[in-house]
C-alpha cells in the first residue's frame, strides 16, 4: 500500500505556554474545587433475643445482606443503603446495661420502614413463609402499610406509595 | 467531622507539567486561543472534580491530552449539531480527486484544514494529526468504522481542492 500523503500531517504535541494570567487562574479554580460531601449510612439497631434466628429473618425474608457476624451478640446488616445493627441485649457494647441498671429489650413501637414495590405480592409471600403479621389488612393514606414483627418482636412496617404520596423534594 | 483541606491533589501535583502539553495539543487543533483556553479549563477541571471524588486510579500527562482530546472532539460535535442544516446542504464531492503534491506544504495544509466544516475538520484531525487507527476516530465520532471510512474519503477530497486554493492564493 502507497504512503498516504497525509501523514505528513502528524503533528506531535509540542508544549506550549499559555498565558500567566490564564494559567494562575485556572490553577486557583482547580483549588477551590471542594471534595463531595462525605456519604454517611443511615444505621439503625435493633435488639433481638436469638441472634442466628434474626439474622435469618432479615436475610431471608427481608431482602437484607450480611455484612458481619463477627460473635453470637452481633451482626450487621444492608439492604441498600441502610445499615441494620443487632444486638442481643446486656451482652455487648451497643446492647449493654445502662448505668441505672435498665437493661435494652426487644419490641416497642418505634420501627423501620421498608418500602416495596408491589405490597400485596410481598404480602403473599411473608405469608406463605410463616411470618408473624402485627396487623392483617393494608392500610393508610397515601401510602399502604402493614406491620409485621421479627421473630423477637421487632415491629416492622412494608409499605407502597399510594396516591398522593410525598416524595423528597430537596 | 473532618474539614481538612484537601491534601496535595494528584491533578494540582503535576499542572505545571501538564499545562503546556495540554494546551500545546490543544491550541494548533482549535485555531484559537479563547477556545483552547476553555478547553484546556474544561480539561483540568474535569480531572480535579473525578480526583476529588476518588475516581482515579493514574494520573499522567498523557492521560490528561487524552481528556483534552474528548473535550475537543465534545466540542466539535456540539458545533455539528448546531450546523447540521448547513452540512445537509453540502454538496456531494465529485469522484476525480486531484492527487497530492510530491511534497505537501503542512502550513498551507492546516490553513486549508482549519475551513473545513466541522466533522471533516474532526475526522481528518484525529486520523492525521493525532494518528489515531480509523477504529479510534469511529469512536471519538460517534460513528460506524464504515460511516468514518467513507466521512475520512470525503474529507480528504474536500482538503484536496481547499489546499488548491489555498496554494493558488500562496503563489
Amino acid at each position: 500500500m502507497p504512503a498516504d500523503p497525509l501523514d505528513a500531517l502528524r503533528l506531535p504535541t509540542v508544549p506550549i505556554e499559555p498565558r500567566s494570567e490564564f494559567a494562575d487562574g485556572l490553577l486557583r479554580q482547580m483549588q477551590s474545587v471542594d471534595a463531595p460531601p462525605r456519604r454517611t449510612t443511615p444505621t439503625i439497631r435493633y435488639f433481638v433475643t436469638d441472634l442466628d434466628e434474626a439474622v435469618q429473618f432479615y436475610q431471608q425474608q427481608l431482602g437484607f445482606e450480611l455484612e458481619l457476624q463477627p460473635n453470637p451478640v452481633f451482626a450487621m446488616l444492608y439492604r441498600g443503603d441502610l445499615r441494620l445493627l443487632l444486638s442481643v441485649p446486656g451482652a455487648h457494647q451497643g446492647g449493654h446495661t445502662l448505668s441505672d441498671g435498665s437493661v435494652p429489650a426487644p419490641g416497642g413501637w418505634n420501627r423501620i420502614l421498608i418500602q416495596v414495590e408491589n405490597l400485596d405480592a410481598t404480602l403473599e409471600a411473608l405469608h406463605r413463609a410463616g411470618v408473624h403479621f402485627l396487623d392483617e389488612q393494608p392500610s393508610g393514606v397515601t401510602v399502604r402499610q402493614v406491620l409485621l414483627a421479627d421473630p423477637s418482636g421487632n415491629p416492622i412496617e412494608l409499605f407502597e406509595p399510594a396516591r398522593g404520596y410525598h416524595e423528597r423534594t430537596r | 467531622m473532618r474539614d481538612e483541606p484537601a491534601p496535595s491533589d494528584p491533578v494540582v501535583a503535576i499542572y505545571a507539567t501538564a499545562l503546556p502539553r495540554v494546551y500545546g495539543y490543544l491550541l494548533p487543533r482549535c485555531g484559537s486561543t479563547s477556545l483552547a483556553e476553555d478547553l484546556t479549563s474544561e480539561t483540568f477541571l474535569a480531572a480535579v472534580k473525578a480526583s476529588r471524588q476518588g475516581n482515579l486510579t493514574e494520573v499522567s500527562v498523557a492521560w490528561l491530552v487524552g481528556v483534552a482530546r474528548h473535550k475537543l472532539v465534545d466540542h466539535w460535535r456540539g458545533q455539528e449539531r448546531e450546523q447540521r442544516s448547513l452540512a445537509a446542504t453540502e454538496p456531494l464531492v465529485d469522484n476525480i480527486e486531484d492527487p497530492w503534491p510530491e511534497w505537501l506544504d503542512s502550513e498551507a495544509a492546516y490553513a486549508a484544514l482549519a475551513r473545513l466544516p466541522v466533522p471533516q475538520r474532526a475526522a481528518l484531525t484525529l486520523r492525521y494529526l493525532d494518528g489515531l487507527p480509523v477504529a479510534e476516530v469511529a469512536d471519538h465520532l460517534g460513528r460506524s468504522v464504515h460511516a468514518t471510512e467513507t466521512l475520512l474519503v470525503r474529507s480528504k477530497a474536500a482538503l484536496r481542492r481547499e489546499y488548491g486554493e489555498e496554494s493558488r492564493h500562496a503563489r
